[in-house]
């Protein structure tokens, strides 16, 4: 059962293209295994699209026009302060002959320790670096050129957690395989998590999971020894 | 499942402008030019849409070369996929909406992290985005309630919601059956599902 879901606010951005490719990606997953979220989504983007594309003044004039007339283009053209080039563009766009016919893109997979993962579509035409371990964690790169923002899949072996640490920015980790709990309770796949540098939390997988992360900041661990691992806290996440 | 009914009537009205745009008339335009290539009705989809594609990029990019890029891109793909549009999944509004957010975002990428790696069709997959909100009505068949209150309704708006609703009758369908405009159809079933959000009341929400 999952528990924990995008926000609205995530949800709109979402909608309206305004978030990073890392965040975009990880609610279009979330998305494809909670079917009320994916509702949510639809029936955002029928409303943004509808408003977006309202009527206004010039094009209802034109609209109103019953019969077709040649020159109305130039008409809305001035009318709309619209510098494009009508008629040329779309002779130009009307001359391909060329359909798009949709290729379901093969399934990309990745492999830790031997276990073979599918990953998610959205997935499928992101950069993956080869994962790199530490103790009970493996982690893959995926490469988005966001800056600050790190994009990584995470897998924690049975047994293995994230030492207790906070965030300086947010932190997303959305569950695609397995489970883990940390002091708040118990995570299942397709849970959507964002926390912010406010939580501190210890995450740890008996069974062992597969995460797909985003953080735009390091972790900073809080606790004794863990304090050592200050320098690779930007490893993790 | 009640509820389902209910959010659909919410969603239905939380549509306040989609009454000015002829969404019908969109629709035919897109499914001339997925059938025959009708150039004609491209313009008219064009003259339409292009204008408005421009002015929502003008404020998401920095300048009106780039924006006039998104309105070439957009409607490039409105041409060449116009075949993957499903009238039954949605408005063409958010058909082309969805092609136009798609365009911008990977244009965005390209200018701001120099990457031409097209995502957005992996993130937001054109021909599924739209999943039909018209999940069943048969657990509303048992409730006998709602059965009343329909009867309740005047005939014409009864017929409608009978066809659409029990009969799965598609609008298209109905307004052929009838022998009435597809608007016709359309605007008696918003009026239907308005009335029964009334009487089914706010004990359901
Ligand atoms: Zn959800």
């Amino acid at each position: 059962m999952i528990k924990h879901h995008p926000t609205f606010e995530l949800i709109q951005s979402y909608v309206n293209g305004d978030l990073p490719a890392s965040l975009s990606a990880g609610i279009s997953i979330h998305a494809e295994m909670c079917p009320k979220c994916q509702q949510h989504i639809s029936q955002l983007t029928e409303q943004i699209a509808a408003v977006s594309f309202e009527e206004d003044s010039f094009d209802i004039e034109y609209f109103e026009e019953s019969s077709f007339e040649e020159n109305s283009f130039e008409q809305l053209a001035e009318a709309g302060d619209f510098k494009l080039n009508i008629d040329e563009m779309v002779s130009n766009i009307t001359q391909s002959k060329d359909i798009t016919q949709v290729v379901s893109s093969t399934e990309k997979c990745i492999s830790f320790n031997n276990k073979k993962y599918t990953l998610p579509r959205a997935l499928n035409n992101m950069q993956l670096d080869k994962p790199v371990n530490i103790g009970k964690l493996s982690r893959a790169r995926i490469q988005l050129s966001e800056n600050e923002i790190h994009t990584s899949l995470l897998k924690i072996n049975p047994g293995g957690g994230v030492p207790q640490h906070t965030h300086n920015g947010f932190e997303l980790t959305l569950l695609l395989d397995g489970s883990f709990h940390d002091e708040q309770g118990e995570y299942h796949k397709g849970d959507f998590i964002m926390l912010d540098g406010s939580h501190q939390h210890n995450p740890v997988s008996d069974q062992g999971c597969l995460c797909f992360t985003v953080a735009n900041g390091a972790l900073h661990f809080t606790q004794g020894i863990n304090k050592l691992l200050n320098p690779i806290g930007s490893f993790i996440y | 499942m009640q509820t389902n009914l209910l959010s659909k009537v919410t969603n239905d009205k939380s549509i306040p402008m989609s009454d000015s745009i002829d969404h019908p008339q969109l629709c035919q335009w897109l499914k001339a030019v997925a059938e025959t290539r009708d150039k004609r009705a491209f313009t008219h989809l064009f003259a339409f849409f292009a204008p408005k594609i421009q002015r929502i990029s003008r404020r998401k990019f920095p300048n009106d070369a780039q924006a006039n890029e998104v309105v070439q891109e957009t409607m490039s793909n409105v041409w060449r996929k116009a075949h993957l549009f499903d009238a039954d999944k949605g408005a063409a509004t958010t058909w082309v909406y969805t092609v136009m957010r798609n365009v911008s975002f990977d244009m965005l990428r390209k200018i701001k992290g120099n990457k031409e790696d097209n995502l957005s069709d992996d993130i937001w997959p054109i021909a599924e985005s739209l999943q039909a909100e018209d999940s069943s009505f048969e657990d509303h068949l048992e409730n006998k309630q709602l059965l009343n209150v329909i009867e309740n309704l005047p005939e014409a708006q009864q017929q409608v919601v009978k066809g659409f609703y029990l009969m799965e009758m598609s609008q298209e369908q109905l307004a052929t059956h009838l022998n009435l405009p597809l608007g016709t159809i359309k605007s008696r079933l918003r009026l239907a599902l308005a009335k029964l959000k009334v009487q089914l009341g706010e004990k359901h929400d």
